[in-house]
C-alpha cells in the first residue's frame, strides 16, 4: 500500500485551513486513507493510501483534492484538457516520437506548466509525486517514467527516440562527466538501480530537443542541465514515457491537476506519433480519455440496501468528482474527472456515492437466509483424534510449512525428488514444502534436549508431494504424526501408541515390514488398512537422530488423514 | 518464629525426641542410640541444621574407610589370602607363579599374600619351591578380621574409626591406603560435627511432646496398612500441606489450535459451512479469477512463492478460464470494459503457493449452492521477511455469504455480528477498504475490550467481474479477519512467530491469559 509523508502547512493550505489529527482521522476514510503517524518535529504527517488504483490520492495536493470534494467544496475547472474533438490551443509546443522510436517502450508525452515560482515544498511535492506515479503506480518505472524539466532551455520540438547507447552521450544529472547511454548504466546509482528496464536492447530510449539538448535517458535519468529542476524555476516541462499510453496520459493529467492546484497555468503539448494510437496520430496532452461509466438508480439501490433520490445520487458523485447525469429511465452515467480511471464498472459507481453518503448512514441488517453450518470432514476427524492422543500425554504442536531441503531431506536421509520445491525462494530456509510432519517434530525433539523429559508431542496438519496423478502434479494431504523422544522409548512402545489410537478410532490394521532409511530396519512398519497404506512408525534410524543432533532415542508415527475418514 | 512440626521427618522427629538440650549430637550417636545407619544419620542433621533446631558446636578430624572397586570385588569372590588357602586345598600344591596365573592376581600380591601366611603357620614352601598346606584345620587369624571388616562394611560401603574394635583398627590399616585404588579401602580424613539443640529445636521438641508425634506414625498409606488394620491402632503422620510438589507433564491440545477451534465453532453456529483445499494453487484461482489483473503487483515474483516442479498445472476448466479472460481483456458479457490488456492464458497455469485465502472462495463460487455460507481457515505463504509481524506461512480466516438478498446493509450486518460474537466487541466502525475484487469494500474496526480499537477484517462485495464469470448471478459478501492479533493477545505473546514455536518446553508450559 502506498504510504506518503507531507508538510503539514502545505498540506492544511491545499485543504483550505487547518485541520487536528482527530479531525483529519474523521475525514481520511473518504479517501481511503489512514493517518499512519506525525512527526511533530518536523511537522510531518504520514499517510497510508489504500486504494492500489487510485494514484491521484499519492500526493498532498491530490489527497486535499479529494477531501475538499468530500466536504462539498466546488471543484477546480481544468480548462487545460484537451478531448476528441476539443484540442486545445498547443501554440508551438510540439513533441515528436521520431520514426525512430524504442518499440519495447513506444510512447512518451508531454506537457508544459508556468506561472508559478518552484518553492521547496513545491519541489518535495512534485518529487513525492514522481515517486509514487513511477514506483508504486508505473511498476518501479517499468511502466511509466516521468521527467520534470527546465522548460525555458528547451527548444521545440522535443524529439523521443531509439538511440545508439555507445555512440549518444551526455552528463547525467548531479555528475560532471559526459557519458555514453551504456555508460550511465553502471556509472551511475540511477543507472544501476533502473538500467535493467533497457540494458538488454540494442538502442536505447533517449529525450532530446531540437537544438540537441539532451533532456534524459528514460526511464533512468535526467540530464545535469536541463534536467535539472531547481527552487525558483517557474517554467517546467513534463515529460512521461512507457509501454502503455492510457496510464501515462492518466498520469500526465494527475500531475497537471497536482500543478493547476498548485497554481500553475497547464500549456498543452501536441504530441506526434509515427503510428496510430487509439486517440489518433496525435495527441494533445494533457487529454481527456475517459469513457462515460454507467449504473442504475435500480442496481444501486439493491446493492446498497437503500431508496436513492436522483438529486442525491448527482449530488453525492460530485463530491468524489465525478459529473452524473441520471436519465429519467433510471440510468446513470457518469464521468470521471481526468485524473481517475478507476471506474470500471457499475459497482465502482455504485460505491462511490456509498462512500460519499457515509458508511455510518447505513443501517446494518442481520443476514437472513437460514442456512446449516458444518465443519470438513477432516476436522471433524482431528477433533475425535486429538483428545486420544492427548490422552496418551503428548502436546499438540502447530509448525510452519516451509522449511529447507537439510532439514526435509538431508538430515531424514532421504531424497528431495517428489518434494514440492519453491522457484523463487527467499531463502534456502524456505525451499520446500513440507513432505511430512516428522522432520518439524524432530527440531522440536533437536531444540529441546534442555526441557525435562519425557518428550511427547504431535500434530494434525497438511503436507505436500509431487504426485502425477493429482491435479497439477502435486497433491495435499491431512496428516498427523506423532514423536515420543527418550531413553527406553522403542518399537515397542510406539507400537502401543499406534495400537491404542487405532482401538479407540475403531479401526483394524495389519503391519508390513518396510526398508526406510528414516528408520531403523526391522524395528519400523508400514500400517495397512485392508489394502491401503496409511501410515509407517518405527525407531527413527540413529544416522537420522545425529544429523539432528539428538542424542536419545525417538520413535514416531505419522497417517495419512484422509485415507483414515 | 516458630518452625511448623508437620514438616519435619520421622528421622528428624526421633532425633528431637532423643535429645535434650545439651546432648552433643553427632552421626555416630544417631547411629548407637537410634539404629540409623550413617546416611540416615547424616541426611537427619544436615535437615535439622537448615531447619535451625539444631546448630554445629564443634568439628573434630576423623579417619574413615571407605570400600574400593577392589574391595568391593573381594567381598563377592574372597580375599587374596582365602583364595590362595582354597587353591591350595584343591591342587595339594603350586609354584607362586602358577597360583597367579590361575588366580588372576599381580605375582608381588601373591608373594606378600603366601609371606604373611607362612609367617601364621597356614602355608609352607617344599624343596621344589611349591607351596602347599601346612594345617588344614588351621585359621588365619588376618583373614578372619580382613572378613570381618569387610562385613561390617557391606552395608553403607564405609566405615567410622569408632566402629572399629581395637583388633579391627590395628588390621585395617594393612588393608587400606590413603590414595590409590589397589587396597581395599581408601583412608579418608573427614571433619566430624558435633551439634546442640538450638532453641527453636527444643521449642520444637516441646510442641512434638505436646502434639503426642513420636515419629512412629505411618507414613504412606499402603495396602499392608489398609487391610492389616493397623490404621486403627497408629495415627498418620501430618504432612506439611505447602511442601513442593512435582512437575507433572501432561498432554495438552495447543492453545492456538483451541483458538481456532473457537473461531470455528463460532462460525458454524452462525451458519458457514467449512471449505478447504490444496497448498499448492494457480495463479488463475489465486488471482485471475478474483478479477486482480496480470500485472497486479501483489501477482510479482516478490510476492508469492512459485512451484519450481510442475511448474505449470494443465488442469484449469477451459470453460472458466475464457470467461475470465474475457472479463480481464474487456469485460466479456459484463457490462465492465475489464482491465483493458492482453490476458495471457499461460501465465495463469502457473503453480504457487496459495498466497490468500479467497483463492477457496473463488474455486467454491463454481459449485456453490443459493443460498450458502462458507468459511476456511486458511494456510497461506508469502514472500514477506519473516518478522515480528510477517510469516512465510500463516492462517487467513475467510468466507462468502452467496444470497439474493446481500447488499451493503447485510454486509455490514454481518460484521456486526462477526465483531460482537467472535471478537466481543462492543463498538464497531465501518471504514471503506480496497480489495481488486470487492465494490464496495468495507474494513471494519472493532473496540475489544483488551486491545481497544483495531481493524478486524476486510470485506466486501464480489464484484460481479468475479461472480458472473464463474457462474453466480447473486451478490457474494466476501470477508476475511485477522484472528491472530487477538489469538497473540489470547495466548500473551507479541510475537507471530510464537503461533509455531518448535520449541517443546514453551508450547507445553503455556497457557490462555484470557481464557
Amino acid at each position: 500500500m502506498p504510504k506518503i509523508e507531507v508538510k503539514e502547512n502545505f498540506f492544511y493550505k491545499a485543504l483550505g485551513k487547518k485541520y487536528t489529527y482527530d479531525e483529519l482521522e474523521a475525514v481520511f476514510p473518504k479517501a481511503k486513507a489512514e493517518l499512519d503517524g506525525v512527526d511533530a518535529e518536523k511537522g510531518m504527517l504520514k499517510i497510508e493510501l489504500n486504494d492500489t488504483n487510485r494514484p491521484d490520492l499519492w500526493s498532498a495536493v491530490g489527497l486535499a483534492r479529494a477531501l475538499r470534494l468530500s466536504m462539498g467544496k466546488k471543484a477546480n475547472e481544468y480548462d487545460f484538457l484537451s478531448e476528441k474533438g476539443n484540442t486545445k490551443n498547443s501554440g508551438k509546443r510540439e513533441f515528436i516520437v521520431d520514426e525512430n522510436y524504442p518499440e519495447y517502450r513506444q510512447y512518451s508525452i508531454g506537457f508544459a506548466a508556468e506561472g508559478k515560482s518552484v518553492t521547496e515544498d513545491i519541489l518535495e511535492a512534485l518529487i513525492q509525486t514522481q515517486e509514487k506515479i513511477c514506483s508504486n503506480y508505473g511498476r518501479k518505472r517499468k511502466l511509466i517514467a516521468m521527467g520534470i524539466y527546465k522548460s525555458d532551455m528547451i527548444t521545440y520540438p522535443v524529439h523521443y527516440c531509439a538511440a545508439n547507447p555507445d555512440t549518444t552521450s551526455f552528463v547525467p544529472l548531479h555528475e560532471q562527466t559526459r557519458m555514453t547511454l551504456r555508460e550511465v548504466l553502471t556509472n551511475t546509482q540511477k543507472g544501476r538501480e533502473y538500467g535493467h528496464i533497457i540494458q538488454d536492447c540494442d538502442s536505447f530510449p533517449y529525450l532530446k530537443d531540437s537544438a540537441g539538448h539532451t533532456l534524459s535517458l528514460p526511464p533512468v535519468i535526467n540530464s545535469s542541465d536541463v534536467g535539472a529542476v531547481e527552487i525558483g524555476d517557474k517554467n517546467l516541462f513534463i515529460e512521461m514515457s512507457g509501454p502503455n499510453l492510457k496510464m501515462l496520459l492518466l498520469a500526465s493529467n494527475i500531475v497537471a491537476s497536482d500543478l493547476s492546484d498548485m497554481g500553475f497555468t497547464i500549456l498543452p503539448v501536441k504530441v506526434k506519433f509515427p503510428y496510430k494510437t487509439e486517440f489518433g496520430t496525435s495527441v494533445t496532452v494533457p487529454y481527456y480519455f475517459q469513457k462515460k461509466t454507467e449504473t442504475t438508480l435500480d442496481e444501486a439501490e439493491k446493492l446498497l440496501g437503500i431508496k436513492l433520490k436522483r438529486s442525491e445520487v448527482i449530488k453525492l458523485l460530485a463530491k468524489c468528482g465525478i459529473k452524473a447525469d441520471v436519465l429519467p429511465n433510471g440510468v446513470i452515467e457518469a464521468y470521471p474527472p481526468c485524473y481517475r480511471n478507476d471506474l470500471i464498472s457499475s459497482v465502482d459507481i455504485i460505491e462511490d456515492i456509498a462512500i460519499a453518503r457515509g458508511l455510518e448512514s447505513f443501517d446494518a441488517e442481520p443476514l437472513s437466509d437460514f442456512t446449516i453450518g458444518r465443519l470438513q470432514p477432516s476436522e471433524v476427524f482431528a477433533r475425535k483424534l486429538r483428545p486420544i492422543l492427548v490422552g496418551l500425554g503428548f502436546q499438540e504442536m502447530m509448525y510452519n510449512y516451509l522449511s529447507s531441503i537439510k532439514e526435509y531431506a538431508e538430515n531424514m536421509c532421504i531424497s528431495d525428488e517428489n518434494m514440492i520445491h519453491i522457484l523463487n525462494p527467499m531463502s534456502e530456509k524456505f525451499a520446500l514444502v513440507r513432505p511430512s510432519i516428522i522432520p518439524s517434530l524432530l527440531k522440536t525433539e533437536s531444540l529441546s534436549s534442555h526441557a525435562p523429559y519425557p518428550h511427547k508431542a504431535f500434530e494434525i496438519g497438511k503436507v505436500a508431494v509431487i504426485d502425477k496423478n493429482s491435479s497439477g502434479g502435486t497433491r495435499t494431504d491431512n496428516s498427523f504424526a506423532l514423536m515420543s523422544a527418550g531413553e527406553g522409548e522403542n518399537y515397542n512402545s510406539i507400537s502401543s501408541v499406534v495400537s491404542t489410537i487405532f482401538y479407540f478410532l475403531g479401526k483394524e490394521y495389519t503391519l508390513k515390514e518396510i526398508d526406510d532409511p528414516r528408520f531403523i530396519k526391522g524395528r519400523s512398519a508400514s500400517v495397512y488398512i485392508q489394502d491401503k497404506q496409511v501410515g509407517v512408525f518405527g525407531e527413527i534410524h540413529p544416522r537420522v537422530l545425529t544429523a539432528w543432533d539428538i542424542e536419545v532415542p525417538v520413535v514416531v508415527c505419522e497417517f495419512n488423514l484422509d485415507l483414515l475418514l | 518464629m516458630s518452625i511448623d512440626i508437620k514438616s519435619l521427618h520421622p528421622l528428624e522427629i526421633k532425633v528431637l525426641k532423643m535429645a535434650d538440650e545439651g546432648t552433643l549430637l553427632s552421626v555416630s550417636l544417631l547411629c548407637d542410640k537410634l539404629g540409623y545407619v550413617t546416611g540416615h544419620a547424616n541426611q537427619a542433621l544436615s535437615w535439622l541444621l537448615a531447619k535451625g533446631l539444631i546448630t554445629e558446636t564443634k568439628k573434630e578430624k576423623s579417619i574413615y574407610y571407605e570400600l574400593t572397586t577392589r574391595g568391593r570385588e573381594a567381598m563377592k569372590i574372597g580375599l587374596a589370602g582365602e583364595r590362595i588357602i582354597e587353591l591350595i586345598r584343591e591342587h595339594k600344591s603350586l609354584i607362586l607363579k602358577h597360583i597367579a596365573s590361575k588366580l588372576n592376581i599381580d605375582s608381588d600380591d601373591v608373594g606378600g599374600t603366601f609371606a604373611s601366611l607362612k609367617k601364621e603357620g597356614i602355608l609352607g614352601m617344599d624343596s621344589e619351591k611349591k607351596v602347599f598346606l601346612l594345617d588344614s584345620s588351621k585359621k588365619s587369624p588376618s583373614l578372619l578380621v580382613y572378613r570381618q571388616i569387610l562385613n561390617k562394611a557391606s552395608e553403607t560401603g564405609i566405615l567410622s574409626e569408632e566402629e572399629l574394635t581395637l583388633q579391627e583398627k590395628e588390621a585395617i590399616g594393612r588393608i587400606s591406603r590413603k590414595r590409590g585404588s589397589d587396597s581395599l579401602f581408601k583412608e579418608i580424613e573427614r571433619n566430624v560435627s558435633y551439634y546442640l539443640l538450638t532453641p527453636q529445636g527444643i521449642e520444637a521438641k516441646a510442641e512434638l511432646e505436646k502434639a503426642h508425634i513420636t515419629g512412629d506414625e505411618l507414613g504412606e498409606n499402603t495396602k499392608e496398612i489398609i487391610t492389616s488394620g493397623k490404621w486403627k491402632e497408629i495415627p498418620f503422620r501430618e504432612y506439611a500441606l505447602n511442601a513442593p510438589m512435582s512437575r507433572l507433564f501432561p498432554g495438552r491440545l495447543n492453545p492456538y489450535s483451541e483458538f481456532i477451534t473457537t473461531i470455528k465453532d463460532k462460525l458454524v453456529s452462525m451458519g458457514f459451512e467449512e471449505f478447504d483445499g490444496p497448498l499448492v494453487e494457480n495463479e488463475f484461482w489465486n488471482g485471475d479469477a478474483l478479477f486482480m489483473p496480470q500485472f497486479h503487483s501483489a501477482r510479482d515474483i516478490h510476492d508469492v512463492y512459485y512451484v519450481k516442479d510442475p511448474a505449470y498445472t494443465d488442469d484449469i476448466d477451459k470453460k472458466w478460464l475464457d470467461n475470465v479472460k474475457a472479463v480481464h481483456e474487456n469485460g466479456g458479457d459484463i457490462k465492465s470494459r475489464g482491465w483493458e490488456y492482453k490476458f495471457d492464458p499461460n501465465f495463469s497455469h502457473r503453480q504457487l503457493l496459495r498466497s490468500q485465502g479467497t483463492v477457496l472462495s473463488a474455486h467454491r463460487l463454481t459449485q456453490a449452492k443459493v443460498p450458502s455460507k462458507y468459511f476456511g481457515v486458511v494456510r497461506c505463504f508469502r514472500y514477506d521477511q519473516v518478522d515480528a509481524t510477517h510469516g512465510a506461512d500463516f492462517y487467513q480466516t475467510e468466507g462468502i455469504v452467496i444470497s439474493k438478498n446481500a447488499n451493503l446493509r447485510t454486509l455490514l450486518g454481518m460484521l456486526k455480528m462477526f465483531a460482537t460474537e467472535i471478537a466481543g466487541a462492543s463498538e464497531v466502525k465501518y471504514v471503506p477498504g480496497y480489495f481488486p475484487f470487492t465494490e464496495p469494500s468495507v474494513e471494519v474496526h472493532i473496540k475489544h475490550p483488551v486491545l481497544g480499537w483495531f481493524e478486524l477484517g476486510g470485506s466486501g462485495i464480489f464484484r460481479p467481474e468475479v461472480t458472473k464469470p464463474l457462474g453466480i448471478d447473486v451478490p457474494v459478501l466476501a470477508w476475511g479477519m485477522g484472528i491472530d492479533r487477538m489469538a497473540l493477545m489470547h495466548l500473551g505473546l507479541n510475537d507471530l512467530r510464537d503461533l509455531f514455536d518448535n520449541d517443546l518446553e514453551k508450547v507445553r508450559m503455556r497457557r490462555n491469559t484470557n481464557a
